[in-house]
């Protein structure tokens, strides 16, 4: 039997995270209550984060760089203007998110959390070179999103640590695409890619291929000034098949998986270049 | 018993004490201890959306959110929109078009529904569509929901333009 | 005796009349199994097997029985060694000596809460050994295959079904002389296909709620398709007396061949039986998905010839079927499909030849078409091949070999009414399918258009209707039909108004319940509409009749003389005297000949095989039904980076013989449509191993509003001669020809041939860049 407990600060939440160890912390509690409705967890409380005021809103710092606070729901996320140009991709991977009244519910820092493979911000974020804000018993720590990511399902979120932010760099000028095959609207992804333009090259990563999204940064590189080289953008394919792990599961097979990442990265490039 | 705890909820306009279990979802307290029904478990996951039901004015599942979050909070189920204009319009219009067949998801899907009309003001067939995309049916093949929502949306602004006539 | 009424209908019948119950369900009142509760009550969880097959040695549910709140358990050892069934009766109410499947339930608890009996259910230990499992039918065939049903011999049969070993039954039906055909064919076709195991997801999950009164007599609410079948089913395996047990309906939150035959009613009614308290069990979506039943997976080969002008000559067709653990609805979804297996064409040579086998899964039964839409995917590509190779446009092949009304349908039944020349007109015309008329294909994208045409019977077994005058004239009618959602309330009482001149809103309609309705076999088949309604117009014809005389004396007139007239009034013929049903129900009340009943029962009695022109072995229907017909058409767009695949549009129109309720019509056809497409694109449920791995609606998805198109339903009315007012089914035939349609509308867009079903995107990407078959 779970009790829910509702703190007003992070101080307070974090405080009765380190007293509870069997506590678990409750964003929009769109995949934690699911996963109590199915017992697959348990828990002594569920401390629902939604009272907190400070970790609502999206804002722009003074050095341009954009915080999307961890209980902003999916659809502000989709809604928000701030998320321009090479940021843009992250509206639409919100808006691609469940459906209307799940978005209403889930949030970036539980989604975050969670760090399902499948889930449509995390390829958006590493592709944005997101940095994720941790507050815990220790204070608060920035860790880009990458390195935040261990393996499957497994964050480097420590004991009482609670995800309060994402920090995303200044927006650049260059457009963005998140691409997402799902069976059906409204379902995780089968694969994923989000691509967005970096002067004459491109940030490229995929999702639902591994235990984290696939970036190649050298691949990228190299790839620079190639755009319009359909060679060079294949061997970028290439280099970012070499790195997948995908699985077999119902929603499609990893033989598939591995076909389907040069085909959509190679459109989503061609949806940012314009037809170069 | 042990744990069961006392919630006070603001449910359809009306201060409510259930006294249920610590983690029970709201839709559980909606329909075991309270008696509101028309919330339907179809799938106790999120995805079927035959539960969603309105908190602080905005559509959420039912069985996805804990009751004890919610103390404080406005809920408000089908039953509690009897009297919202929108709602009746839908209403009526599904019960004329074909829309409901088993009735199973109608409420969640009324309930969906209304939050369009509400903050679209003409919702394209595509628009409707994606809205309605969380609320599965399946039994009409959703071509007179969307039609019954269309037609509600007529009916409503026609009501407004004769209002507005009135008092012209 | 004909019951068609030959008069224009113009009262009820052709009016798009909202169902009677729908201000309940859109205000929320509408009650469902789960929304019933009873003083007292207790609340169920099911203990599954972890085994697909083992030996049940020995149970200990002392611990359990302990547990907070734990009133009653029950395991194999407290049900009767019953057997249920619909075809062979193989079936325990509960896992009893052995289990066949992962997830057959073992033993069941009732508790005060539902909590307490989920909680308690893990305390329940069993002690099992485990056996091999047979996971499919070809292992379930192989000469030393663990067998399921040690006594498969001794179980009742309903019919010929040639059981042996792990085999359930088999069919062969021929006609013609398929073998010595083929010399004469210019073209011939053949290849293998198969489909996937599509789940029902009725969005109500199956429950049941059980009291026992004082007297030792049950009553038995479910979500049900048929209130006899649920009490045939459970007196069955219960060993009770029927007349021991009553079975009601409340709403049902649809059934599409899931709730027809029993779920969780036998484990229901035992736990009440056992505990004296009232218990209702609802099963989870999990649940729902694990143990009740699922469409079954078909391989087929089929092998089609045709002569240069394409007209064909043979058709020769095998399939084989996984039956799961139980033969439930099996043995006639085999039979069925080798029936239908043919199309809607005229063919002199035509064999078709099935396999059941049982296997260490979940049962697969009924569901909406009933094998059909799994041979129809093969049959439907077959016939657009040999167009290809003729030249031939689609609908011109499919024209020139039609069946026509008088025809014999293969192995015999007569075809009386006859729309699908108009069907496909209707489809052709409405689709702009003439070429130059394709719309662009968006870029990165392929789009291309398909048909496919079906038939499917709407007919089979017993049913009745009775229908009372009430004492003001008003209509009582009571059928015994479970309105699962689909609108046969209406519809029935459409019929009943028609045939007395009287607005709907003057009939009421009773609720099925096995105490006061007369029997009805069920909600399935397509044939609600058909059978019942023959039924309630010849009960109302009765009724008719009782009134015409007591006018005839109150107006002193001859009944030749008299006349129904709008608004249930009998005059007399040419003036202005008249009574009103109320005068005429009154004197029959109070004063003379009594209370005017009226009743009409029939049991469909026409044969399926005609010995004179075909061999049929082990046909599960010998009575069948009369035909309705369909044509669809879609166009498809496909992914040409992913290969997902989407329905544009889709145009499709179906014969109904007469639309009663011509809004209902077209309901049937666009959600049987959407559940066809979900069918074709991408629903499967996936065994690992024994294991069904996505029994959840977050891994078995169904379409959505947002990936289903607009569907342009078309009615086309041939009337059937002995339907109530023409009528004849639509329930299932919108969605026959879906996945062929697809299937066809894929190959004109990419080249190659589907030959799986579900066409996911990987298999239809795989078709794409091969440029020719799919994998
Ligand atoms: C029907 C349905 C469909 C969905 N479809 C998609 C989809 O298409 N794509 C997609 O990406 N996602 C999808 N989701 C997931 C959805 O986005 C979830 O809302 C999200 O993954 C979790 O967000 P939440 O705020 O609800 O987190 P919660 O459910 O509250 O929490 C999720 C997990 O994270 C932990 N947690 C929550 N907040 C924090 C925090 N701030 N710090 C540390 N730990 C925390 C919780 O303890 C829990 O373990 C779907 C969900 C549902 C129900």
């Amino acid at each position: 039997m779970s009790f829910v407990v509702s703190p007003t600060s992070v101080d307070e939440a974090i405080a009765f995270l380190v007293d509870n160890p069997e506590a678990r912390p409750m964003s929009g509690g769109a995949s934690l209550v699911a996963m109590k409705n199915a017992r697959l967890i348990e828990a002594s409380h569920f401390v629902s984060l939604a009272r907190i005021d400070s970790l609502r809103g999206i804002r722009r710092n003074a050095d341009g760089s954009v915080t999307i606070g961890g209980m902003v729901p999916h659809r502000d996320t989709a809604a928000c203007d701030l998320l321009d140009g090479d940021l843009r991709m992250i509206r639409q991977a919100a808006g691609q998110i469940a459906n209307r009244v799940v978005r209403n519910m889930g949030t970036i820092g539980g989604a975050v959390a969670n760090a399902d493979p499948a889930a449509d911000y995390l390829p958006v974020l590493v592709c944005a070179d997101a940095q994720v804000e941790i507050t815990g018993p220790g204070g608060k720590r920035l860790l880009p999103i990458r390195d935040y990511l261990v393996d499957w399902y497994e964050t480097a979120l420590e004991p009482a640590e609670i995800v309060t932010g994402i920090a995303l760099p200044p927006a650049g000028s260059g457009p963005s695409v998140y691409r997402k095959l799902a069976r059906t609207p409204g379902d995780f992804a089968t694969v994923s890619v989000a691509c967005a333009r970096d002067g004459d090259g491109v940030r490229v990563a995929v999702g639902a291929c591994g235990p984290a999204p696939l970036r190649a940064p050298e691949a990228e590189r190299a790839l620079a000034g190639q755009l319009d080289d359909p060679a060079a953008v294949a061997a970028f394919c290439e280099a970012l098949v070499a790195l997948a792990d995908p699985v077999d599961d119902v929603r499609g097979s990893a033989e598939y998986r591995l076909t389907l990442i040069p085909r959509m990265v190679a459109a989503a490039i061609r949806d940012v270049t314009g037809g170069l | 018993m042990a744990g069961k705890e006392v919630f006070a909820l603001r449910i359809n306009g009306r201060e409510r004490e259930v006294f249920a279990r610590s983690d029970a979802t709201l839709l559980e307290v909606l329909r075991d201890d309270l008696a509101l029904r028309a919330a339907k478990r179809g799938c106790n996951q999120g995805v079927c959306g035959a539960c969603t039901v309105l908190l602080d004015g905005v559509p959420v599942r039912g069985c996805l959110t804990l009751a004890g979050a919610c103390t404080g909070r406005e809920v408000t189920t089908l039953e509690g929109l009897a009297e919202d204009p929108i709602t009746r319009a839908l209403q009526e219009t599904m019960i004329v078009s074909g829309g409901v067949q088993c009735g199973f998801c109608t409420s969640g899907m009324l309930v969906t529904a209304r939050d369009l009309v509400a903050q679209t003001v003409t919702p394209t067939e595509g628009d409707i569509r994606k809205a309605l995309s969380g609320n599965l049916c399946r039994c009409t093949g959703y071509v007179r929901i969307v039609e019954a929502v269309t037609d509600a949306v007529v009916a409503l602004s026609q009501a407004n333009t004769d209002t507005r006539e009135a008092i012209q | 005796m004909s019951t068609a009424f030959d008069i224009p209908a113009g009262t009820a019948v052709g009016k798009s009349t909202p169902k009677l119950e729908n201000r309940e369900k859109v205000t929320g009142r509408a009650e469902y199994i789960d929304d019933l509760y009873r003083p007292g009550m207790l609340h169920a969880a099911i203990l599954g097997s972890p085994y697909p097959h083992a030996r049940i040695l020995s149970y200990d549910v002392s611990e359990a029985l302990a547990a907070p709140g734990v009133v009653g358990v029950i395991t194999g050892d407290d049900v009767p060694d019953g057997r249920m069934g619909a075809f062979i009766k193989d079936e325990h109410a509960l896992a009893k000596g052995k289990v066949l499947y992962l997830g057959e339930p073992v033993a069941a608890i009732a508790a005060e809460t539902l909590e307490q009996a989920r909680a308690a259910v893990n305390l329940i230990i069993v002690d099992y050994e485990e056996l091999p499992a047979v996971l499919s039918p070809e292992e379930g065939l192989a000469p030393d295959a663990p067998i399921l049903h040690e006594k498969l011999k001794d179980y009742i049969k309903v019919f010929d079904a040639g059981s042996e070993g792990n085999l359930c039954s088999r069919t062969e039906l021929t006609e013609g002389n398929v073998d010595a055909a083929w010399d004469r064919c210019a073209v011939i076709v053949e290849d293998e296909f198969e489909t996937e195991p599509q789940a029902h997801v009725s969005l109500e999950p199956c429950g049941a709620l059980a009291e026992v009164d004082a007297q030792g007599r049950v009553t038995l609410w479910s979500a049900n398709q048929s209130v006899f079948r649920v009490q045939a089913n459970v007196c069955e395996s219960l060993q009770i007396p029927m007349s021991k047990l009553r079975s009601l309906t409340p709403r049902v939150g649809a059934g599409f061949g899931n709730k027809m035959e029993p779920h969780i009613q036998p484990i229901t009614v035992a736990l009440a039986m056992k505990t004296g308290r009232p218990v209702k069990c609802i099963l989870t979506r999990e649940e729902d998905f694990e143990i009740v039943r699922a469409r079954h997976p078909f391989k087929i080969r089929m092998k089609t010839g045709a002569d240069a002008q394409g007209r064909l000559i043979a058709r020769d067709c095998e399939v084989l079927l996984d039956c799961g653990a139980f033969a439930d609805d099996s043995p006639g979804v085999l039979g069925y499909a080798l029936l239908m297996s043919g199309g809607p064409y005229r063919i002199p040579n035509q064999r078709a030849r099935g396999k059941l086998v049982y296997t260490n899964k979940l049962r697969f039964g009924a569901y909406r078409g009933f094998g059909n839409p799994q041979v129809s995917f093969a049959g439907e590509q077959q016939i657009d091949e040999i167009a290809q190779k003729l030249g031939l446009d689609p609908i011109e092949i499919r024209r020139r070999n039609m069946l026509h009304e008088g025809d014999g349908w293969f192995v015999g039944p007569k075809i009386a009414s006859n729309g699908l020349a108009r069907c496909i007109d209707a489809v052709e015309a409405a689709s702009g399918w003439r070429k130059g008329l394709q719309p662009p294909a968006t870029p990165g994208t392929r789009r291309g258009k398909g048909i496919a045409v079906s038939a499917h019977i709407s007919g089979l077994l017993g049913t009745g209707a009775i229908v009372r005058m009430l004492e003001d004239g008003t209509i009582a009618l009571n059928t015994g039909a479970t309105d699962i959602g689909q609108g046969s309330d209406t519809v029935l009482a459409q019929i009943c108004a028609e045939a007395l001149k009287l607005p709907v809103e003057m009939v009421s309609v009773a609720s099925p319940d096995t105490d006061g309705s007369p029997y009805n076999w069920g909600t399935t088949a397509s044939r609600v509409t058909y059978t019942t309604g023959r039924a309630v117009a010849g009960a109302a014809r009765e009724v008719l009749r009782q009134a015409m005389e007591h006018a005839s004396e109150m107006l002193d007139t001859p009944v030749e003389d008299l006349e129904l007239r709008e608004g249930g009034r009998i005059a007399v013929k040419g003036s202005n005297e008249d009574l009103p049903f109320a005068a005429i129900s009154g004197r029959a009340h109070w004063a003379k000949g009594g209370p005017i009943v009226g009743h009409h029962t029939l049991v469909f009695d026409e044969p399926t095989h005609d010995p004179k022109r075909s061999i049929a072995l082990g046909l599960p229907f010998p009575q069948i039904g009369v035909f309705s017909f369909g044509a669809l058409i879609v166009d498809v767009e496909v992914d040409e980076v992913t290969g997902q695949t989407r329905v544009v549009e889709a145009w499709s129109a179906v014969d109904v013989g007469r639309a009663i309720n011509p809004r209902l019509v077209e309901v049937q056809i666009e959600g049987g449509f959407v559940q066809g497409m979900g069918f074709a694109l991408y629903e499967a449920m996936v065994w690992d191993g024994p294991r069904l791995v996505n029994p959840s609606l977050m891994d078995y998805k169904i379409p959505t509003s947002a990936d289903t198109p607009h569907v342009h339903s078309i009615i086309v009315e041939d009337p059937e001669p002995n339907g109530p007012f023409g009528a004849k089914g639509a329930g299932e035939i919108g969605l026959n020809p879906v996945p062929a349609a697809i299937a066809n509308a894929l190959s004109a867009a990419i080249g190659g041939r589907a030959r799986k079903v579900p066409m996911t995107p990987e298999r239809v990407l795989n078709q794409l860049l091969e440029g020719g078959d799919a994998a």
